[in-house]
């Protein structure tokens, strides 16, 4: 046996598609699915494999770049987060349709929580709609076997193949004992087929037929697949109440099952919800009075069974609508619906009293914020200070947070920053007013779906400012390049694409670059894009600074040793409109102070402090 | 083996994951089976972060709550918030001054739970060291000295001298040294 290693869920997931023979992986990181192609880029480097990766633009184009490879006959496979996978939905509704040659995986992460997502949403749920197989994992080494058998499955049955690891799954840890790798030969071979690669409507209908016929093969074999389907009745007996679960959920109900001695209780896993495999699943009910359903984020098994009167779940009501299945919900959930059977209960969990006293400890709301030295702050600081009665539209990415400085008031979708300010301002300009709107996004969210928006925006005369945050990289993911910067996921060259450059061809006439670390310039450039505004169109600025996490020397050049002196008169601009965590303000002092082990130099707070008591020490 | 499970709280940025790794890293040289959750994503941008470390047959991830045998918390509300998850019987190291925690309604708790508690303040430490980011070590250090836990002292630090990057190599292996030192346990 090789050596075990501890793997993160995601390099799971990566080892998986590597041993499956993967030669095409794509992505756009998104948590919690950013570290699957890092992860496998380190594996394909260890390993010295041939397979191609790259970060794609956005999910979408990461899902037809691996299609196309799957189509000329390649095991291929993109990885994206859930609400990613919307981005991609276009390219996957017809994937499904048009079937692959070689293999293609969808990796598409669920965030039941949502710890780092706009929404709950469940991937097998897009799996059912796209007519696509789905596998749940529920730990990081089925991950790992799920992502091989995918990619087999895809080349078998000729259909897309989704993998739903949940964040419990992407973000685990787990011993694993890798085997070696090799490249799987198959050179690249597409066969002309015209009738179904650009397939008509009419054409079309054959093949949902086809597909139809596909799913129905699938889930013969999923009946069959006792090492992701599989239970523990014993043959004869009859249960009051049975479990049926699928990914964390089922990880989870089982330790407390083995935590409580509760061999009673028969558990059946669902390793592959769609296409559901219905004569397991029959076969395990019929020998239960009851059974409960514990699954995340969404129902899907529990429409599959189809037996309201004896099933409990969520759309019974005996599960929570929407928040992450936790051990201690699952403990509770399970314990009420044996009282409500009468059935012996679990052992009393307490924590009551513990709950009350951490309560009554008012202990401080822990926000997210964006980090000291965070060029972004500066940004925002000066946006709300030339434009306080702007609409501030905002996008996803670490500068969300300029929630804190009150200068996002909105975040939709990746590029709505965009959109929604060219929405704003024409349904004011529709009531003859003129509403200031200044958009904010992110280099990388600028480039995955902003320019279909900005283009929108000229060709239609919306007047707003655009601010491009752009620090040089992808931050809240986990620092991935940009297109901006000409580096390839493998950390090869590849051409760099200006920011300036799109801008402009996107028909904008006023582009500006600034140093949003010199806060007097971007404000006076602030006021300069409004009167293009007023006269003549949308005005966009660019505030270029690099992130000080990605880049800790070249952000910082020379560290600033900055105090807070006696001048200081509490007027707490620098805490509510810029707020740095550096910067406290000190009870026993009466003002401000500063927390020298959190600051990194950067001297921006010097230009915030109207009453100049910030200084260089 | 009975399953032995960790909570790691702090705030995003302190170096949670790093030391999360380093306890799991440890645990598997010594044989055990490694499970682990960690928090990734917005909030680590100066959020609560938690981490879950469990050590033996489990199936999941995470911890429940009220069966965690240590919480360590390298910032003292952190490891109230997180108290919920401590077995009776369990222990709490913390990144607090060691006179004033814990606050006196949550000692009473304690002392009623046998729930043992030391601090440390290993941001002190950390900084006296030049090494201001790196209190999640000390506290580290500061555990492994107490004698607590399968993995003995040399193994964390045969594990952090295995997994630092190069330049943070010597630095954290000091800092780990003088959380040691300080429970005594060189
Ligand atoms: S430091 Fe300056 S801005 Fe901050 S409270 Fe004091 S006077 Fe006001
Ligand atoms: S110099 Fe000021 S703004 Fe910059 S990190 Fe230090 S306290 Fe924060």
């Amino acid at each position: 046996m090789t050596k075990e290693e501890i793997f993160l869920g995601n390099g799971a997931v990566a080892l998986g598609l590597l041993e499956g023979g993967c030669q095409v992986l794509t992505s756009y990181p998104g948590t919690p699915s950013s570290e699957i192609l890092p992860e496998a880029i380190r594996l394909i480097r260890r390993e010295n494999l041939k397979t191609y990766v790259e970060w794609s633009t956005n999910e979408k184009v990461a899902l037809d770049n691996a299609f196309a490879a799957a189509a000329a006959g390649k095991r291929a496979a993109c990885c994206m987060k859930q609400v990613g996978l919307n981005v991609a939905s276009d390219s996957l509704m017809s994937a499904a349709y048009l079937g692959t040659t070689g293999g293609l995986v969808i990796v598409s992460c669920d965030d039941p929580g949502p710890h780092s997502s706009q929404t709950e949403q469940d991937t097998r749920l897009m799996a059912r709609l796209a007519k696509v197989p789905v596998l749940d994992p529920s730990s990081p080494e089925e991950a790992r076997q799920m992502a091989a058998l995918a990619l087999e499955l895809s080349e078998e049955f000729s259909v897309p193949v989704i993998l739903r690891p949940a964040i419990r799954v992407c973000h685990a840890r787990q011993g694993l004992s890798p085997g070696a790798l090799k490249d799987r030969e198959g050179p690249a071979s597409f066969q002309k087929d015209p009738l179904r690669w650009a397939a008509t409507p009419r054409y079309r209908l054959v093949l949902h037929g086809e597909l139809n016929r596909k799913l129905e093969a699938v889930r013969k074999r999923f009946e069959g697949l006792s090492s992701h389907n599989h239970h523990d009745l014993e043959a004869g007996r009859r249960y009051p109440l049975g479990i049926i679960a699928g990914g964390v959920p089922w990880a989870v109900v089982r330790d407390i099952l083995a935590e409580e001695g509760r061999g009673d209780l028969p558990v059946l896993k669902i390793g592959t919800p769609f296409p559901f495999p219905e004569e397991t699943a029959r076969l395990f009910m019929d020998a239960c009075d009851k059974v409960l359903v514990l699954e995340e984020p969404d129902a899907v098994i529990e429409y599959f069974l189809r037996d309201g009167g004896k099933v409990r779940g969520r759309l019974s009501g005996h599960v929570p609508p929407q928040g992450e299945l936790v051990p201690e919900v699952i403990h509770g959930i399970l314990d009420r619906v044996l009282r409500e059977d009468g059935l012996t209960p679990l052992s009393e969990p307490g924590g009551k009293e513990v709950r009350d006293l951490v309560m009554g400890l008012e202990l401080p709301v822990r926000k997210p914020t964006l980090c000291p030295g965070c060029p972004h702050r500066a940004s925002f600081f000066a946006i709300r200070k030339a434009w306080p009665k702007a609409i501030f539209t905002s996008d996803i990415g670490c500068y969300t947070l300029g929630l804190n400085q009150g200068a996002v008031d909105t975040c939709l979708d990746m590029g709505a920053a965009i959109t929604m300010a060219s929405g704003f301002y024409q349904a004011y300009r529709q009531d003859g007013v003129e509403q200031p709107v200044v958009a904010t996004i992110g280099d990388s969210t600028f480039y995955h779906s902003g320019t279909a928006g900005l283009l929108n925006a000229v060709y239609n005369d919306a007047r707003f400012i655009l601010v491009i945050l752009d620090n040089l990289t992808t931050a809240m993911t986990g620092m991935q390049p940009t297109p901006g910067l000409g580096i390839r996921a493998d950390g090869s060259r590849g051409k760099a694409v200006s920011l300036e450059r799109v801008v402009r061809g996107c028909g904008v006439d006023f582009v500006e670059v600034v140093d949003p670390y010199d806060v007097g310039a971007m404000i006076s450039l602030l006021k300069e894009a409004q009167a293009h505004v007023r006269d003549k169109g949308i005005a966009v600025i660019i505030a270029r600074h690099p992130c000080v996490i990605a880049y800790r020397e070249e952000a910082v050049p020379r560290p600033i040793r900055v105090t807070v002196t006696e001048e200081c008169k509490e007027c707490n601009i620098c805490l509510d409109r810029f707020g740095c965590p550096a910067l406290y303000h000190d009870e026993e002092l009466g003002r401000t102070a500063l927390k020298p082990h959190l600051c990194n130099g950067c001297g921006v707070c010097i230009q915030v402090c109207p009453k100049g008591a910030i200084v260089e020490a | 083996m009975e399953t032995i499970n960790f909570v790691l709280s702090g705030l995003g940025g302190q170096g949670i994951l790093f030391m999360t790794k380093v306890l799991a890293q440890a645990a598997l040289k010594k044989g055990c089976r490694v499970m682990g959750a960690e928090t990734h994503g917005m909030a680590q941008r100066g959020g609560s972060v938690v981490s879950h470390l469990r050590l033996g047959d489990s199936k999941g991830s995470l911890v429940r709550t009220g069966t965690a045998h240590f919480l360590l918390s390298l910032d003292e509300s952190e490891a109230y918030r997180n108290l919920p998850f401590l077995a009776p019987g369990g222990a709490l190291y913390a990144n607090a001054g060691p006179r004033s925690f814990p606050r006196g309604e949550v000692r009473a708790y304690l002392e009623k739970k046998g729930i043992r508690w030391r601090a440390m303040e290993a941001t002190r430490a950390a900084v006296d060291l030049g090494a201001p980011l790196s209190s999640n070590l000390a506290l580290l250090g500061f555990f492994a000295g107490s004698g607590e836990g399968p993995m003995g002292p040399r193994d964390l630090e045969e594990t952090i001298e295995m997994i630092s990057p190069e330049r943070f190599r010597n630095q954290n292996l000091r800092v780990f040294r003088a959380g040691l030192e300080s429970a005594g346990g060189v």
